[in-house]
């Protein structure tokens, strides 16, 4: 073979083998590369719910009656929701370590007294540490019955469609134990007694449920409106 | 006949149903029939899709998805109120939080430790937070807007395993709700990115296709040489 043949034969070669290594990397990136372009820097955690948008979750459905749950009492007794059957009852769920929650709570003792004669029932379901729980109910005098729990609470709050919850919140039944509606954050005497009108007058037969539902929405609509405005 | 019906204005929207119904005029007072030619004009579907939106733009649901509901949309999901991240940098974990407006975190409940059983992480330095003081929790130092702070670690078998570091923290939003603790597992991300396909990724290919090029240069004027070139005579 002529010199010129070999320097031929070596080039090609070499083409070849270059096309070769062009090949493997446009269709098979080095795995660093690879791994960056999947995570973008500083956003390193394992993708969550939450990461998606917001609109493409399926909210838990809060159901349209009461789901029955039996959770300890401050003694330790075992206490089931049906005791209170026959009243509409307003479930306060709440933590110790929560300020809203606490701040709450002079609202809840006196309504408590209040809502006696009217045959609506306030519990509060703690979601936290027994005897934190008791402390705190003890310094703050709180008269009406709380129930106490960890997992267990949490159960109840899932069976109520709060899947992820966050405290407090409140569940407003009627005195058939159909869920009338149930309000996220620290509630303030408007939106209580808002919705309490609306309950009273499901439990009277003047308004039917959905329609009560409705009221309520587009009443606390305008409420945090004009609060809103106010502030 | 098809007649489309407008339910009665409530408050906060209005009920949009389409009925078919047999026989007869609409009875309402707002219904309005259409013989069916008529409902396939241009206009009138126009008008029907108008009135489908009613409800989207009054942000009332229609009939059919209404439940019980609740005012769970007024707050954020804790992972967007508090949007967690971390990286390396250097000998140090960057953990960083962009906070909500109308969000804000507590100092005391932070915590940053290793997951990883080759890591060792130092103690966090957090900022000074602000202070925030309520009848109910008393003083408290708090972060709002965002939160960075800066890990020393050292890894004891370096490679061995994923770097995971594990944090801790809670917060609630100013309009009155709390979110329970909450603890993520993260995989902090290394520094800047490599360049894609740059220096050093993978030597010998880029080196291949660099020779490649030459050679092919080579080939080129080994072929032209002693090699006249024919061009057609003047």
């Amino acid at each position: 073979m002529t010199p010129r043949g070999w320097w031929l034969l070596c080039s090609c070669a070499v083409v070849l083998i270059a096309a070769g290594a062009f090949t493997r990397l446009y269709f098979n990136p080095s795995p660093g590369t690879a791994a960056t372009l999947k995570v973008p820097a500083g956003l390193a955690s394992p993708p969550s719910p939450s990461d998606l948008a917001v609109d493409d979750i399926a909210a838990p459905k809060i159901p349209e009656r009461m789901p029955d749950f039996a959770l300890k009492d401050l003694s330790g007794k075992s206490t089931p929701v049906s005791r209170w059957a026959g009243k509409s009852l307003m479930i306060n769920f709440w933590a110790t370590w929560c300020a809203p929650c606490r701040q709450e709570i002079p609202l809840l003792k006196t309504l408590s007294g209040e809502l006696q004669a009217k045959n609506v029932q306030i519990i509060g379901i703690a979601v936290d540490y027994p005897d934190k729980v008791e402390d705190y109910a003890g310094q703050m005098k709180i008269g009406y019955p709380i129930l106490v729990g960890e997992q267990d609470a949490l159960d109840v709050a899932t069976a109520l469609g709060v899947a992820s919850p966050a405290f407090p919140f409140t569940v407003f039944t009627d005195q058939h134990g159909e869920v009338v509606t149930l309000f996220v954050g620290a509630l303030h005497r408007p939106q209580v007694d808002l919705i309490l009108k609306e309950v009273n007058a499901v439990n009277l037969g003047q308004r039917a449920l959905s329609e009560a539902r409705e009221k309520i929405a587009s009443g606390l609509a305008e409420l945090s409106e004009s609060t809103a405005k106010g502030s | 006949m098809i007649a489309a019906e407008f339910g009665e204005s409530r408050g906060d929207g209005m009920l949009l149903g389409t009925k078919r119904r047999r026989g007869g005029a609409s009875d309402g007072p707002f219904g309005i029939v259409a013989p069916p030619m008529s409902l396939l004009r241009p206009a009138t579907l126009c008008a029907i899709a108008l009135l489908a939106c009613l409800p989207g733009a009054l942000n009332a649901k229609p009939w059919w998805m209404r439940g019980v509901e609740s005012n769970e949309n007024d707050f954020l999901p804790p992972d967007a109120a508090f949007h967690l991240g971390a990286s390396v940098e250097g000998t140090q974990v960057r953990v960083r939080w962009v906070i909500a407006d109308g969000y804000y975190l507590y100092k005391q409940k932070i915590g940053i430790v290793a997951e990883s059983p080759d890591l060792v992480l130092g103690r966090p330095e957090l900022p000074r937070g602000i202070i925030k003081t309520d009848a109910y929790m008393g003083t408290q130092e708090i972060y709002t807007q965002q939160l960075e702070t800066r890990v020393a670690y050292t890894r004891i078998d370096a490679g061995a395993h994923p770097m995971q570091i594990k944090v801790t923290y809670q917060g609630c939003a100013e309009a009155g709700l709390c979110y329970p603790p909450i603890t993520r597992v993260v995989f902090p991300s290394l520094g800047p990115p490599p360049q894609a396909y740059g220096g050093d990724a993978r030597p010998w290919e880029i080196t291949a296709i660099v020779a490649g090029a030459l050679a092919f240069l080579i080939a080129g004027f080994v072929l032209r040489r002693d090699r006249k070139l024919d061009l057609p005579a003047q």
